[in-house]
């Protein structure tokens, strides 16, 4: 393992990483069939990294809608333009901040532990088990877990959405005085279905479902089995997802716009 | 004492599998389960085996000894299909492991069992659904016929009273005997077990050692089993096969082997720190790398 | 299996939950969302113009939210919007000679029906009409001036220069264009006030290339934008004879205040506050306020 990492500098370490990452994805998406009939596995992958993760991005996206109803409330009355304030807000909650940060958020709290979870199936012979049993655990294990987050990640991306609006309303209508009217048909008239909510939540959500699940995954299955390798893996997958994120993020943004 | 911590200084756990070994050829009987033939595997630039040659007599306890980092894991990982050698032919029941094609493989590990070094048991689910595990995956039988089996194994293994406990509340021993109850629940003919007594007090070592000879005896079950308690493979072990350096270096039953004269056995049963296998790991010379200016000590 | 159950079930509450979200989004947020039927009546309104007046907005009496538009709608054949508005059942009595004005309440445009009460013993029912109505000023129009600046010109092949004194040349610098019809023509060479004068005096220079403006010609203050920068406009006279060089305009227009003429709009937008671009010399602020 230690002669491995002395080869090749950081970028073609880098680009070997992107490399064997996008090969697994392939593996993956062969397996995808295989793994259907492990629907209920599927299941409950979704309930552990989709439902365990509403908290902490509802709790966010509350936060997130509140601070920019704020902050545009106060920008926004220098131009005596508070009333565009639940327009923006749910402009820029809808075409960047909520996939994006749900994205974030996913990878911190269902990344990780799907990472965690694989590599520690790897350290613990657990895969090699499967293996053994006749059970391939790439459809068994791997599919599974990122097909949960493919379907997870928009769905938290659109309750992040509503709970920053809610957020923005909450902010800008109940605390400062905003007209509700005026913030509701400000928002409705400018807001567009396919624009905003299609191309932005759920095509971005969707996306970033699937690098994200795909680096935790790949970041789990290869795992040196060892507590060290786990611990690496993890960070990894955190770094790595985080920048894939708002790389891509620009990249679709650059052609849905 | 100080002795054992140097070599697990010098000989990082993670690198054990790449050291290396020679041979000693045997010949196969008609009742051979396991003919491995010309088998060579490298690994990482390091040769593991170096054509070896192997036959495990079927309905027999045979065991697989050697220094730490022999290859005696790889060997399994061979049989079982999990690695595959460079050259040579690894025959399960007369089918070429290398040659198969996956759903044949797996085909073929239904018939085999495998006991991890660490049970592997699977943690998401308790001590039944892990031994339901292969039964859920592989056919379609009633829950009530998926329960007996399983039951019948948990009893088997003494553990009937354990089924809903989760394996992070078992102990070692305990684990075991639940993985020895998953590797048996389709009545295979071929059981590996991977270091099955590490890490079990005398009274759980007995109980698997017990288990091991009871499936042999009662049920036939071949039985494969990589151990360095000298004493325990002694107790247990129809047959013995000593591998170093890639290649089967001593052959027979435990008792012979034990006073075989080559320094091999020698070394091996004896226990001795220095020999064929070397207390040093290789380096350069002594001398010049504490800064002697030439010449020896 | 009970576990496996539960794992189902809960996973289902989340699946239903994100879509349920998805549709809020979706039907509540955007453009789909229609207009919600309250307790409430409604009542129609013709305007001339709507301006920026969109369904949902509010309807305000005495500044007090008591409904909201429902919809727009154009009369069919008629240069004229009707507008229905939703009011709150709890507020019946509305006199039906009534005055329905589209006021703004922001310089960005969100704009409210106010109603403003008549001396009728009659009140507003269920499917009434409000009769009398003041439609929307059109900012734009107002303002309209201000709009579509551009850059200085600065490919100069030689200039000649003239004056002309502004009473207010707003925020003009050294350096900003000179247009005429739009077009780059030159730029401002100084800003000055010069001693014993209280009006400034702008130096213009001006491409050898346009030497045929006439010499009654107009020079104003115009401003690219509504945050934009500020430009001198040449409106040609209609004199035989052209400007030279070291020639002084005659007629100026000074850099129109924004904010004076907005501060109109931000504190009410009656119409009958509309007057004539206060204080400004010579600024002619388009009012269009429709039929009174």
């Amino acid at each position: 393992m230690n002669a491995r990492m002395d080869r090749g500098g950081v970028v073609t370490q880098s680009l070997a990483q992107i490399g064997a990452c996008g090969l697994f994805l392939l593996t993956l998406l062969a397996a995808v069939p295989r793994s259907f009939r492990y629907f209920r596995e599927t299941l409950r992958q979704i309930w552990f990294v989709g439902a365990m993760s509403l908290t902490i991005v509802m709790t966010c996206g509350l936060f997130v809608g509140m601070v920019l109803g704020l902050q545009l409330y106060d920008v926004l009355s220098i131009f005596g333009g508070t009333s565009a304030t639940g327009t923006v807000v749910a402009i820029a909650i809808y075409r960047e901040l909520g996939p994006v940060v749900t994205a974030l958020l996913f990878a911190g709290r269902a990344g990780t532990s799907i990472t965690a979870e694989i590599g520690l199936m790897r350290a613990t012979d657990q895969l090699d088990a499967m293996e053994m049993m006749a059970v391939d655990p790439i459809a068994y294990v791997a599919a599974p877990r990122f097909l949960a987050g493919v379907v997870a990640l928009p769905l938290l991306g659109v309750v992040f959405c509503a709970m920053g609006v809610f957020g923005g309303h909450l902010v800008g209508v109940t605390w400062l005085g905003i007209d509700n009217g005026t913030f509701w048909s400000n928002m409705t008239a400018t807001v567009d279905v396919h624009k905003d909510i299609i191309n932005g939540v759920l095509l971005k959500s969707i996306a970033f479902g699937i690098v994200v699940s795909l680096i935790a995954v790949y970041q789990g299955y290869t795992t040196p089995p060892t507590s060290e390798g786990v611990a690496y893996a993890t960070t990894r997958t955190v770094v790595a997802s985080s920048i894939a994120i708002l790389a891509l993020d620009f990249v679709l943004t650059s052609f849905l716009i | 004492m100080a002795c054992c911590d140097g070599f697990r200084y010098f000989v990082p756990l993670h690198l054990a599998n790449d050291l290396l070994m020679t041979d000693t050829a045997s010949s196969g009987s008609d009742d051979t389960i396991v003919r491995v033939r010309g088998l060579t595997t490298v690994l990482n630039g390091k040769t593991i085996f170096d054509s070896l040659d192997l036959d495990i007599p079927r309905g027999k306890i045979t065991a697989i000894m050697g220094p730490s980092g022999t290859g005696k894991t790889t060997l399994l990982k061979h049989i079982t299909g999990q690695m595959r050698g460079d050259r040579g032919e690894v025959r399960v029941d007369g089918e070429n492991v290398p040659d198969l094609s996956r759903e044949h493989l797996f085909r073929l590990r239904e018939r085999v069992g495998y006991l991890f070094q660490n049970s592997a048991l699977l943690t998401d689910f308790d001590v039944f659904e892990n031994v339901a595990f292969p039964l859920r995956q592989h056919t379609k039988l009633p829950e009530v016929l998926i329960r007996n089996i399983v039951l019948t194994k948990l009893q088997a293994v003494g553990l009937r009273g354990a089924a809903r406990l989760m394996p992070t509340e078992l102990s070692g021993g305990m684990a075991r005997r639940v993985a020895l109850a998953r590797a048996i629940v389709f009545d295979p003919a071929l059981i590996l077990y991977d270091e099955p007594f590490v890490g079990l007090d005398p009274i759980a070592l007995n109980q698997v050692l017990k288990l091991i000879r009871t499936l042999n005896q009662t049920l036939g079950i071949t039985s494969i089993l990589v151990a360095h308690e000298l004493a325990a493979v002694q107790h247990i072990a129809d047959h013995v096969f000593l591998i170093a350096n890639g290649k089967v270096v001593a052959q027979g039953d435990a008792a012979t082997l034990a006073t075989d004269g080559s320094p091999w056995t020698r070394q091996f049963f004896g226990g001795e720190a220095d020999g064929p296998v070397p207390f040093q790991y290789p380096a350069g010379d002594y001398a010049t790398a504490l800064g002697f200016p030439g010449g020896s000590l | 299996m009970t576990q496996r159950r539960s794992y189902a079930v809960g996973t289902g509450l989340f699946i239903v939950l994100g879509f349920a979200a998805l549709a809020y989004l979706a039907t509540q947020t955007t453009s789909v969302a229609n207009s919600r039927q309250g307790d409430s009546y409604t009542v129609e309104t013709h305007f001339a113009n709507v301006g920026q007046l969109k369904a949902r907005a509010p309807v305000k009496i005495a500044g007090v939210r008591v409904g909201s538009v429902q919809a727009i709608d154009l009369v069919p054949g008629k240069e004229e919007a009707k507008v229905t508005l939703s009011i709150d059942k709890a507020h019946e009595d509305i006199p039906d000679d009534s005055v329905a004005t589209i006021f703004t309440s922001g310089l960005l445009g969100d704009q409210y029906v106010g109603i403003q009460f008549g001396q009728s013993k009659k009140t507003l029912a269920e499917g009434g009409t409000i009769g009398f109505t003041r439609p929307a000023q059109q900012l734009e129009e107002m303002i309209g001036k201000f709009f579509g600046g551009g850059s200085a010109a600065d490919r100069l092949g030689g200039t000649y220069k003239v004056t002309g004194h502004f009473t207010n040349v707003g925020s003009l610098q050294t350096g900003a264009a000179v247009k005429m019809s739009g077009v780059p023509i030159g730029s401002v060479d100084s800003v000055v006030i010069q001693p014993g004068h209280l009006d400034a005096f702008v130096t213009l220079a001006i491409d050898k290339n346009y030497s045929q403006i006439p010499d009654d010609s107009a020079a104003a203050v115009f401003t690219s934008g509504l945050i934009g920068s500020q430009y001198v406009a040449i409106q040609p006279g209609g004199s035989p004879e052209y400007l030279k060089d070291g020639d002084e305009m005659v007629l100026t227009q000074s850099a129109l205040q924004l904010e004076d003429l907005i501060g109109k709009f931000l504190v009410n937008g009656s119409p009958s506050d509309n007057k004539n671009g206060a204080g400004n010399s010579g600024g002619q602020p388009d009012a269009s306020s429709g039929k009174k």
